[in-house]
């Protein structure tokens, strides 16, 4: 390898790897010659298939496979990086045990929910589902059927998913696993500023003097934007992190400060820091004056659980009774400034009305945070036994010292799961916003508090498309007539089509498949079987005899195992496909290459099942028990055939041809020069000729107007761009919301306008409640919340002494359904191990790889003990990851949830472990 | 066959190919040949230097038998160790570094020192990295070897530096410290490239020598750099700590702290 450098010679092509591995000098010619094969390469652009960071790639592709991939150089996320799962991203493909064919239980020749699986067409699987599907869907209505999809379905899918559920079969029960992620965050966005949108993004990592992480391990779960932080630090010497964590992890290594503390003990942290900024002065009046009012909500809200333990294991029922009453601790009691009721039963009595807010005054909110001094806190948070009070006091001064710092320091403030995942976690996310909101440091470049995404499409699709349950497309609600009509008009539907009652959320569709509420589920991109909390509760419902359940995926899953029909789904490069990532930044590709045997695209799936609905049969008179909406008859959905057919719409249309392949989308027309020659499965399987994600984004746009812009479909495509943040007025895209001279919305002279407009007229009250119930408006101001200290439903006794917490590892994405199938990475870590404070395994006898047995309430699982490992969990505390299948680590968490948000916490679910 | 009964088989067979090697015929020419380990057959924890552990160890496969991971085997004919005697491949079965070290007490030769009993003592080889294939080496956020080493932060290190090419990221740059590492090989066995860019070899394949005649001045540039380096974080955190030369002082100071942290004062 003389005159070869070393550098050059591992740019080469795979023929001359080869060479190198067997230790072979390799010639010039067989350089040429490697060359050659490297310049039928096709490359284009890509994004990575894993986290909300949003890291662009670029894909080659030769003889219908991809052959390499690389950080895109151009990208500014990334800029030619990867992390570990990234580098793979071309080998989660080629698994060998993708799924290529449907499967369905069958027994004697047809359907049997107790036969085996067995091949079949896809005909044959849609026929069925369609037929099953159908049979419910007369039964009982819109309301016991759900599409259960996720935040990394592309924009195209949710589009299409949405729109056929609730525009074609008049149910609102479409719910992503970003409900699971990033539900909590939407809430505080729409509490606060009345639309759901980051008004930050990734430069602020190089602006900020302190960069604050809220129980956020970026170091594993965002790697690519720990990087831009460390260097940050690395390269500005002034610049400081601070790690407000509940275990020690990765991030502490880089950062100035760390601050371990008690689960659910933030919110009482925060709210010191906000006291501090009021007794110190440092609130900016000038600011909060201008541009926002103050606000609070009702307190004994439950903790989202089932009001009944009527399907509850007799072990979880002591923790489900905590729903109804709920006994608070001394802590609790001061918190709430009701001391007497230390000790005492609380009634959950505003379980049913955990959303309500009203307007206070800036004394009330004085009044709210009077009793979170320094010492109270620090008592109640202080995480680390071996701590003294004292230097845990010093270090909570100090965190209020950074936020209080002068107005020329920047700040950003940083969280994602360990805020969300949790029983109080919309609460939480405003009392970040509060703290920036009193200083006036928010949506300005380096000032923000910045709620980062778990998934790649969680803003872009499930959020933005609006797959949620309550949602409608940018920011619209089920609930608002005015917002219904407005999607009817531009879906083209009949005035009431569209069920003006909000769907299931993720979970309750789940528990509705154990109650007998919902009976047919089908999950797009998502593994909920394995993913969601409590998972044996729906492994069982699944099995239920009158439930249907419909898996697409790419590759066997726990989820497969419960289903009575497995779709083989595309997989990434495989289709046509844009996501959004944290910062408002959409990025697309082009299918590269097609998928192995018959797997197919989501979006070819929904499409060709529409085709198996007539109107009559769908928009004609429907049962809808508990219906009692203005404008609407009661316990139904009205028929809206004869409004229909004044539309030019016949009954026997199918919803194909009515919401998708309409006249309007027909129009453009495939084969399409941005195409570059490349191939489009969903067309070519159609064969109708009209470019399906072109015409549904180009009919989506419209929706954006206003507020939300998207550019046009072929400017993402164009060679140049790499990604664009919205809104995108005039051809330019927008970094930072609310403030003047950053947001195109706000008007020169306003200094800030926060212009969402949801939630924009509350009542006023007092912290105790409503005293004046007439709407009041706030046009362009945000809300600061008062929100007080709070427990959760499952404290550690004498018999679960454990705190569990789950999370994810740098090395595994979710439920590790492809990167398990990476062999490289399943190599790095082929199992999830319980990592264990070194004494508590001692206590219990157990030693750093002894296999042991961890219980809750809800299960028992083994699993092995790790007490050297990168996460040091403090006394009284386990993790464990949830990616690995052999552990199933959702057996043993609670499906508690935030009540506002609907989201679990996956962080507090009381444990115990003992030896195997 | 059962795991254990395919382990009993395996030493029967290591230890038939080594009486025969130790009767000396018919295998001599292959015993020669095989006289010395290669650079990444590695001993267990606690093995004597390589001389005198090939001076006294038995190949009676205690050891192999005692390891619960099924890290450790007994040579055969075409293996990288002389035959009969107890080795493990990293990039195969790591050693797990167990905490009560079960292999080394059933040595009954002592070619496994008795006294050996913390794992984190032993020197089973050393990792040594590729630093053109490595991954973090090249600004990927990789770092696979640092978060599983059983000594992380003490065999493996991580040098932070700023990344020249993208200049917003870091190299997260693992390095191996000879002081620390055990040699147990749970880095070579998680590297994700084709071909393990960090490689667990015998010391003496690994380490250089100064000469005896010159004696290092300072070691200062082996000092790792800190992101934090320059900041006296303890003095910032908290300012009301440091002595105070006179009553008063401490409050002027804190006024014109180096980071503007102004407690107290109006915005």
């Amino acid at each position: 390898m003389t005159s070869l450098s070393r550098r050059e010679f591992i740019k080469t092509s795979i023929a001359a790897t080869t060479a190198a591995t067997a230790g072979f000098t390799v010639s010039q010619a067989a350089l040429a010659q490697a060359n050659a094969a490297e310049a039928g390469w096709k490359w284009d652009k890509s994004v990575c298939r894993f986290c909300g960071v949003g890291c662009g790639e670029q894909v080659a592709t030769f003889q219908g496979k991809i052959v390499a991939i690389k950080g895109d150089p151009d990208a500014p996320v990334n800029r030619g990086l990867n992390c570990i799962k990234g580098y793979f991203n071309g080998r989660i493909l080629y698994g060998e045990d993708r799924l290529t064919q449907p499967l369905m239980r069958m027994k004697g020749g047809k359907f049997d929910k107790t036969g085996d699986f067995v091949p079949v067409s896809w005909d044959q699987a849609l026929d069925e589902i369609a037929a099953q599907f159908k049979r419910i869907y007369k039964a009982k209505g819109p309301s016991a059927v759900a599409m259960l999809t996720s935040g990394q379905s592309l924009v195209s899918e949710g589009y299409i998913t949405n729109k056929l559920i609730k525009a074609g079969f008049r149910s609102n029960n479409i719910d992503p696993n970003a409900r699971l992620c990033m539900a909590s965050a939407v809430v505080a966005f729409y509490q606060c500023f009345g639309v759901d949108e980051p008004a930050n993004c990734y430069d602020d990592f190089e602006l900020a003097d302190t960069t604050v992480l809220w129980s956020n391990n970026m170091a594993e779960a965002h790697p690519i934007l720990w990087s831009r932080v460390t260097d940050h630090r690395l390269t500005d010497k002034n610049s400081r992190i601070i790690n407000v964590t509940t275990y020690r992890n990765l991030c502490s290594d880089i950062a100035d400060l760390e601050i371990l503390y008690k689960p659910n003990t933030e919110l009482a942290i925060a709210n010191y820091i906000a006291r501090e900024m009021i007794e110190r002065n440092a609130v900016n009046m000038d600011f909060v004056n201008k541009h926002c009012i103050f606000a609070t909500g009702p307190v004994d809200i439950g903790f989202g659980m089932r009001p009944t333990d009527k399907f509850a294991f007799p072990a979880e029922k002591d923790t489900l009774a905590k729903q109804l009453n709920y006994t608070i601790d001394k802590y609790e009691a001061i918190a709430q400034r009701r001391p007497e009721m230390a000790g005492k039963s609380v009634e959950q009595k505003d379980a049913g009305r955990a959303d309500a807010h009203w307007h206070i005054t800036f004394d009330e909110y004085k009044r709210g945070v009077a009793p979170y001094t320094l010492d109270f806190v620090a008592e109640l948070a202080k995480g680390d036994p071996a701590e003294s009070l004292d230097a845990f006091k010093k270090k909570l001064q100090q965190l209020a010292n950074y936020y209080i710092a002068d107005k020329s320091k920047k700040i950003v403030s940083l969280w994602c799961m360990g805020a969300n995942q949790h029983v109080r976690g919309v609460w939480f996310n405003e009392q970040i916003y509060a703290l920036h909101l009193l200083l006036g440091k928010y949506g300005t470049p380096g000032n923000g508090a910045f709620s980062l995404t778990g998934q790649p499409s969680a803003c872009g699709t499930a959020r933005e498309i609006g797959t949620f349950s309550h949602r409608l497309p940018s920011d619209m609600l089920v609930a608002n007539p005015a917002h219904r009509e407005k999607t009817e008009k531009i879906w083209k539907l009949p005035a009431k089509t569209l069920n003006p009652r909000v769907g299931t959320a993720l979970m309750i569709a789940l528990r509705g498949l154990e109650d007998g509420s919902v009976n047919f589920v089908w999950t797009q991109t998502v593994n909920l079987w394995q993913s969601t909390p409590n998972t044996n509760h729906w492994l069982k419902a699944a099995r239920k005899p009158e439930n249907f359940v419909v898996v697409a995926d790419s590759y066997p899953t726990l989820s497969g195992k419960v289903a009575d029909v497995v779709l083989p789904a595309a997989m990434i490069n495989e289709k046509w496909g844009m996501f959004g990532n944290a910062e408002r930044r959409m990025q697309c590709w082009r299918q590269m290459v097609n998928a192995p045997g018959q797997a197919r695209p989501d979006a070819w799936m929904m499409l060709e099942f529409s085709k198996r609905f007539t109107l009559k049969e769908v928009w004609g008179e429907l049962p809808l028990p508990g219906l009692k909406v203005e404008g609407f008859p009661e316990n139904k959905l009205p028929s809206v055939l004869e409004e229909a057919k004044k539309m030019g719409y016949n009954e026997n249309m199918t919803l194909y041809e009515v919401l998708f392949a309409t006249p309007d989308n027909k129009k453009f027309k495939w084969p399409d020069p941005i195409a570059k020659g490349m191939e489009n499965s969903v067309v070519n399987l159609l064969g109708d000729g009209w470019f399906v994600e072109k015409a549904l984004f180009e009919e989506y746009r419209p929706f954006t107007f206003g507020g939300h812009d998207l550019a046009p479909f072929d400017m993402y495509y164009d060679d140049k761009v790499r990604g664009l943040r919205w809104p995108i007025i005039d051809g330019k895209e927008t970094k930072w919301r609310f403030s003047e001279g950053n947001d195109p919305y706000v008007k020169p002279g306003e200094g800030f306008n926060f212009h969402g407009k949801l939630l924009k007229a509350i009542p006023s009250g007092d912290l105790d409640g409503v005293k004046d119930t007439t709407p009041k408006p706030l046009p362009g101001k945000a809300k600061i919340f008062f929100r007080p200290y709070a427990g959760y439903p499952e404290k550690l006794d004498s018999n679960y002494d454990l705190q569990l917490c789950t999370g994810r590892i740098l090395e595994h994405w979710h439920t590790g359904s492809m990167t398990r199938r990476v062999p490289e990475l399943h190599r790095t870590a082929p199992t999830a191990m319980l990592d264990m404070n070194p004494a508590d395994a001692e206590k219990r006898g157990l030693k750093h790889q002894d296999v042991a047995w961890v219980e809750t309430r809800r299960g028992k699982i083994k699993m092995v003990v790790n007490t050297r490992g990168r996460n040091k969990v403090l006394p009284g505390t386990i993790w464990a990851a949830f990616f690995d299948e052999g552990v199933q680590v959702n057996q043993l968490t609670l499906d508690a949830a935030d009540p506002l948000s609907l989201e679990p916490d996956y962080k507090k679910a009381a444990a115990k472990v003992y030896k195997a | 066959m059962s795991a254990t009964d395919r382990r009993q088989f395996l030493i029967r067979t290591a230890q038939m190919a080594g009486a025969a090697a130790c009767a000396g015929v018919l295998w001599s020419p292959l015993v020669r040949s095989q006289a010395k380990a290669s650079a990444h057959a590695l001993r267990p924890p606690g093995a004597l230097p390589e001389e005198d552990f090939m001076a006294l160890c038995l190949k009676c496969g205690q050891c192999v038998k005692a390891c619960p991971f099924e890290t450790l085997k007994l040579a055969t004919v075409a293996d990288d160790a002389p035959i009969g005697t107890p080795y493990f491949i990293a990039r195969e079965i790591p050693c797990e570094m167990c905490v009560d070290v079960p292999c080394v007490p059933v040595c009954p030769s002592g070619a496994l020192d008795r006294e050996f009993t913390d794992i984190t003592k032993a020197r089973m080889g050393l990792a040594v990295i590729d630093p053109e294939i490595c991954l973090s080496m090249r600004g990927l956020r990789c770092e696979v070897c640092w978060r599983l080493c059983p000594v992380r932060d003490k065999a493996i290190t991580l040098n932070i530096v700023h990344n020249e090419g993208t200049n917003r990221h870091v190299r997260f740059e693992p390095v191996i410290n000879s002081e620390h590492c055990t040699g147990c090989g749970i880095c070579e066995k998680a590297c994700p490239t084709e071909e393990s860019s960090i490689r667990v070899l015998r010391h003496k394949f690994v380490q250089g020598r100064l000469g005896e005649h010159y004696s290092p001045s300072s070691d200062g540039d082996f000092k790792l750099q800190d992101v934090r380096r320059g900041t006296d974080i303890a003095k910032e955190l908290n300012p009301g700590d440091k002595k105070q030369a006179a009553p008063g002082a401490g409050y002027f100071n804190r006024r014109g702290g180096r980071d503007g942290i102004i407690p107290g004062s109006t915005p």
